[in-house]
Parts: C-alpha cells; sequence; structure tokens
C-alpha cells in the first residue's frame, strides 16, 4: 500500500436492489491510485466500471468498505462537504458529454469555477483560457446544440479541469466518438493529464487505448470470478 | 447564491425552448397571475365598499364621545368643555343629551332616539325615520318623552310639538330613526334640566387618532369618564369590516394556493426533466443546500412573474372599472353610483407577498427530494 496514493479503496462492496432483486456489483475491492497516475478501468458492460468511478468521484456511497482521497477518509462527510470536495478535488469527464444545454460553451467551462465561488468575470476569463487549451477559443458562445460531439466532449474536459482538479475521473469519455475524434481527445486528456499533473482515472471498453495508460485495472463479473482482478 | 441565480436564470429563459415543460410553465404563470388578478380586484371591491362606509362614518358621526364611565350625566360640563377647547382648539365640541321618545305625526308613530345637540339651531328627522312617520319638511310632529310630570290633571308624559326643518342622512347603521333636537329643547324633554349627557368630538383631519389626543388633553380629568373613539363607538361594524375583508381574502386567496399547487407540478416536472443535469451540478460541486435554493429559485422566478402580471393586470382592472363607473349600482340604495373600486398599495403588496410565498414553499418539495439524491441516481436514470 503506497503512501503516495490519492485514492485508496479497502473492502469497498457495493449493490443495487433489494432482496430478490439485488445485484451486487462491487465487493470487497481493493484499490490504490497514486499521485500522477493514469489508470485505465477495463471490463465488460455491467461489471461496476462507472459503479467505481461514481464512488471514487463522490457521486455515491458505498455499502461497505472505506475510502480515502488525498489522505481523508471520506465515507462520514456529509453532502456539502462532499460536494465541496467535489467541487475542489475532482473533475468528471462523462461519456455523454452532459453540458448544459441552457449556458453556452464559455459558461458551461465557467459552472465549476461559479460553483466554487468565483466572480462571473473571473470565471469567463479562465474559461477561455481553457477552451483555448482545447482549441475551442471561437466555439466559446456557441451551445452545446450547435457543436460536434467530439467539439461537446473537449468543452467537458475543458469545464473538468476548470477548478483545476487533482483528481481526472472519465467515464468513457470517448464511448460515444467516431475513431479520429476518439484518439484526438484521448490524446487531449493525456497531454492535459501530464501538464496539468494530474491523477487520472479513465474507464474504457478501448483496449488499445487502455495499453497506452499507464495501469490498467480490469474488472471481472462477479459469477465467473469471485471479486476483481488486477493487471499492471 | 450567484451560482444557483445564474443557472436559475438560464433554467428559466431556456425553458420556452422545450415545449412541454414551457406549456406547463405558461399555465403556472397564467394561473398564478389569475390568482393574483382575482384577489387584487376583489379586495379593491372590498376597500371601495368598506372605505366608502368608513368615510361616512367619519362625514356623519362623532369623532370621540365623552362621557360619565357610571351614570347618565356628566358633572361639570361646562369646565370639561373648556379643557378639551383649549387643548384642541380646532376640534368641534358638541354638548349632547340623548333618550328615547315617541315621535308621532298625522299618519304615523314610533319609537326613536332623541338626540339633542348643542350645534342643532332646528328640529330635524333622519331619513329613516321621515320615510317611518311619513313627514317632509314643514310638517309638524309631536315628541312624547318617558319623563312625567304632575298637572292638575295628574301625572302626565312631557311631550312637545316641533316643525321639521331639516331631514338629515341616517347614520351607517342606524335601525330606529332619530329625530334631532336643539340642546335646550331636548334637555326639556328629556331631563327638565340643562343635565349634559356627552360631550362629541369631531376633527375629520385625523378622526381616528382624536380620542388619543382628548385622553392627553383630559389628563387627571379623564378619571371617571369613558372616552371612546371611533374604533369604541363602532367597534361591532368596524370587527364586521375587518372580518368580512379577512373571509373575502381567504376565499379568494384559495385560487392563489390552487395555482400555486400548479406551479409544484411544473417544478416537479422541471426536476424530473433535469435529472441528469441536476446530477452533473452536484457532481461539479453544487452543493444539496444550493440545488434547494436552486429549485426555489425556479419556483420564485415563474411564481414572481405571475404575481407582477396578476398585479399589474388587476391594479389596472379595478381602477379602470372605478374611474369608468362601469359597473353602475341602483340609486338609492348604496352611497355610491356605481361599484367603487379603491386599490390599496398595501394590500397589492401583500397579495404579491402571497404568492411568492406560495412559490418558494412549493417549490420547497421538489427542492428536497431533489437534494437528497446522491448525483449518482441521476446519471444512472440517463
Amino acid at each position: 500500500m503506497s503512501e503516495r496514493a490519492i485514492v485508496r479503496l479497502r473492502g469497498v462492496t457495493k449493490g443495487y436492489g433489494a432482496a430478490a432483486t439485488r445485484v451486487e456489483v462491487l465487493r470487497d475491492l481493493d484499490l490504490d491510485v497514486e499521485r500522477g497516475e493514469l489508470l485505465a478501468v477495463i471490463g465488460p458492460s455491467g461489471v461496476g466500471k462507472s459503479t467505481l468511478l461514481h464512488l471514487v468521484g463522490l457521486l455515491d456511497r458505498p455499502e461497505g468498505g472505506s475510502l480515502e482521497l488525498d489522505g481523508g477518509r471520506v465515507g462520514e462527510l456529509d453532502g456539502e462537504a462532499r460536494a465541496s470536495l467535489r467541487n475542489r478535488l475532482i473533475g468528471f469527464v462523462f461519456q455523454h458529454h452532459h453540458l448544459l444545454d441552457e449556458l453556452d460553451a464559455r459558461d458551461n467551462v465557467a459552472l465549476p469555477l461559479r460553483i466554487g465561488g468565483w466572480s462571473a468575470r473571473r470565471a469567463r476569463a479562465r474559461a477561455d483560457e481553457l477552451l483555448e487549451s482545447v482549441a475551442l477559443t471561437e466555439r466559446a458562445s456557441h451551445f452545446p446544440d450547435q457543436l460536434s460531439g467530439g467539439e461537446q466532449q473537449r468543452v467537458a474536459v475543458a469545464r473538468a479541469l476548470a477548478a483545476s482538479p487533482r483528481l481526472l475521473l472519465a467515464d468513457e469519455p470517448t464511448g460515444n466518438l467516431d475513431h479520429a475524434n476518439a484518439e484526438l481527445l484521448f490524446a487531449l486528456i493525456r497531454e492535459l493529464h501530464l501538464m496539468a499533473g494530474l491523477t487520472s482515472i479513465i474507464v474504457t471498453h478501448n483496449e488499445a487505448m487502455a495499453r497506452r495508460c499507464d495501469r490498467i485495472f480490469r474488472l471481472a463479473p462477479q459469477g465467473e470470478r469471485s471479486g476483481y482482478v488486477r493487471t499492471i | 447564491m450567484k451560482a444557483e441565480l445564474h443557472i436559475a436564470r438560464r433554467y428559466l429563459i431556456g425553458i420556452r425552448r422545450r415545449t412541454h415543460v414551457a406549456t406547463v410553465t405558461l399555465i403556472s404563470l397564467v394561473g398564478l397571475a389569475l390568482g393574483v388578478l382575482a384577489l387584487v380586484v376583489t379586495l379593491a371591491l372590498l376597500e371601495g365598499f368598506q372605505s366608502g362606509i368608513r368615510n361616512e362614518l367619519v362625514a356623519r358621526a362623532a369623532h370621540v364621545r365623552i362621557s360619565p364611565a357610571e351614570g347618565r350625566r356628566l358633572e361639570r360640563p361646562d369646565q370639561l368643555a373648556s379643557v378639551l377647547q383649549s387643548a384642541l382648539p380646532n376640534v368641534e365640541l358638541v354638548r349632547v343629551v340623548q333618550g328615547t321618545g315617541l315621535v308621532s305625526s298625522d299618519a304615523d308613530a314610533v319609537p326613536a332616539s332623541v338626540v339633542g345637540r348643542s350645534d342643532a339651531v332646528v328640529a330635524g328627522v333622519d331619513q329613516l325615520l321621515a320615510a317611518k312617520i311619513g313627514v317632509a319638511i314643514g310638517d309638524e310632529v309631536e315628541v312624547i318623552s318617558p319623563r312625567h310630570r304632575l298637572t292638575p290633571m295628574g301625572l302626565l308624559p312631557v311631550r312637545t310639538r316641533l316643525r321639521v326643518e331639516q331631514i338629515q342622512p341616517a347614520e351607517p347603521g342606524s335601525e330606529s330613526g332619530t329625530i334631532r333636537l336643539p340642546l335646550s329643547s331636548a334637555q326639556r324633554l328629556l331631563w327638565g334640566e340643562p343635565a349634559v349627557e356627552a360631550i362629541e368630538l369631531r376633527y375629520p383631519g385625523d378622526p381616528w387618532r382624536l380620542a388619543g389626543r382628548a385622553r392627553r388633553a383630559l389628563g387627571d380629568s379623564a378619571a371617571g369618564l369613558r372616552v371612546e373613539g371611533l374604533e369604541e363607538l363602532h367597534r361591532p361594524l368596524l370587527v364586521a369590516l375587518a372580518l368580512e375583508r379577512v373571509m373575502i381574502f381567504v376565499a379568494v386567496g384559495l385560487m392563489l394556493v390552487v395555482a400555486a399547487l400548479n406551479l409544484l407540478s411544473n417544478v416537479a416536472m422541471v426536476a424530473a426533466e433535469k435529472r441528469t443535469d441536476l446530477a452533473v451540478l452536484s457532481g461539479l460541486g453544487l452543493p444539496p443546500s444550493s440545488l434547494r435554493r436552486l429549485f426555489v429559485l425556479i419556483g420564485l422566478g415563474i411564481g414572481s412573474s405571475g404575481a407582477v402580471l396578476g398585479a399589474a393586470l388587476g391594479v389596472a382592472v379595478a381602477m379602470a372599472l372605478d374611474a369608468t363607473g362601469a359597473l353602475p349600482l341602483p340609486r338609492g340604495v348604496f352611497l355610491a353610483s356605481s361599484v367603487p373600486f379603491r386599490v390599496d398599495p398595501r394590500m397589492v403588496a401583500v397579495v404579491v407577498a402571497l404568492a411568492l410565498v406560495l412559490s418558494a414553499a412549493v417549490s420547497w418539495l421538489p427542492s428536497r427530494m431533489v437534494a437528497r439524491r446522491e448525483p449518482a441516481e441521476g446519471l444512472r436514470y440517463e
């Protein structure tokens, strides 16, 4: 167990439903993610990849086990404290871009900063810098429905990095993109990961992409094997 | 707060692009506007009638009545009047005696209130009594007092014959009819000596606070006296007016409650439609308290639009109806010739505030549901 771990899961269990309809997705899961690491999480559909990301991203609570983020236990934190931690520590990129339709690209990128208490002017200036870094300066005033799929995801990446997080969580960020755009986006994430000194966890179905990460964490279905299998 | 306000504003502006939510929002907004409009117009109508009654009261009745706390006649009324006149120089002061007598004409005889006033120089009856006994100006009436005097023929009631010189409007709330006499005539009839039962004060400049001024002016002399202002003298009528206003407010206000419940379904619909967005906002760090505020702001945004629209329309409708006299009233039955409307800005403010409070309250429920969800639920819903 490394002292450099920014994410540490011990014996984490998570399921959905109750009684007869209950499905246990993760059981006794242990995982350390070191600072600066680019980790790929792969596995078949329904194996719990997104659930794992939601738990690490404080979007959901484990039923058992413990979770530490950046050296602190987060299991007992209330909703307000978890939200504050998400805002300061974590950036998300989802499979669907999940940009707010009512906001233009600039305001979407500025959103985490506005939530964090930045003034509108400062947040927009920072958003413009980030849009420049993903080569979307000229699209700053466009609404999500006026952007292509690749552009939407690049805006989503810029938004994820807006509040200068230490941990980037990406849930199949290239899942809805064609090959060329997927490659472009993955390259962008890698570049930003390195430039910003991030720790990144990327859930993907794409084995080739996963092999270009520092480490692969492979989840297997509960029925086939007990627990999970980790491959480095 | 700034982030929630920003997002709520963008959501409200963006609603028009989402047809079904826009339709429901429009219905909520119109419902609230109609509720506020109905309440404003109804209260303006009520205020129109009630202010007419209050104005009549102020115009015709005594504003303050000073009478003995015990017994029927004032002790040292001249000294009392002198104190009041020096302390309240612009106030009308009238000495009064009052009793009941049998007032008869050639046609009929009815019991009526007999009032002697120091400001009356001729005899007059009110319209109510004139109608009851069928007299007009110039006719003679006989007033028989309940007081008796000993005559060679035994005990006989004190009586007097008078010519009716005036016919006055009846006082609001009067039922028996009144004959008004010069003070000396009434004193002879009711007392047989120059007694004064009460001193009445009138000051149209500030009638509702005159009682307080009179009490202060009397100081220690007020001991043993009953000093009653308009509110005490006409308490049943004024309480009835206030009660009527409260009941009408509650009854018509229920419309507003129904409209607010419609807003609840509207906000709940936005919450369902935006479930994923809300999960993303939460994921970006918007805390549960801010999510709750976001929904209250959305509800308030719709509610305030409806309230302001309804209030503006309500005020415009009430003022237009009042100015044009579009709703005439039968002559002789009401004090006004057409239905009066009087917009009281304080009542409009209360109605708008009520609409806003209801909007915020009904938005609170979906906001609590949204804030309780873990963000991952919204993302899985996708």
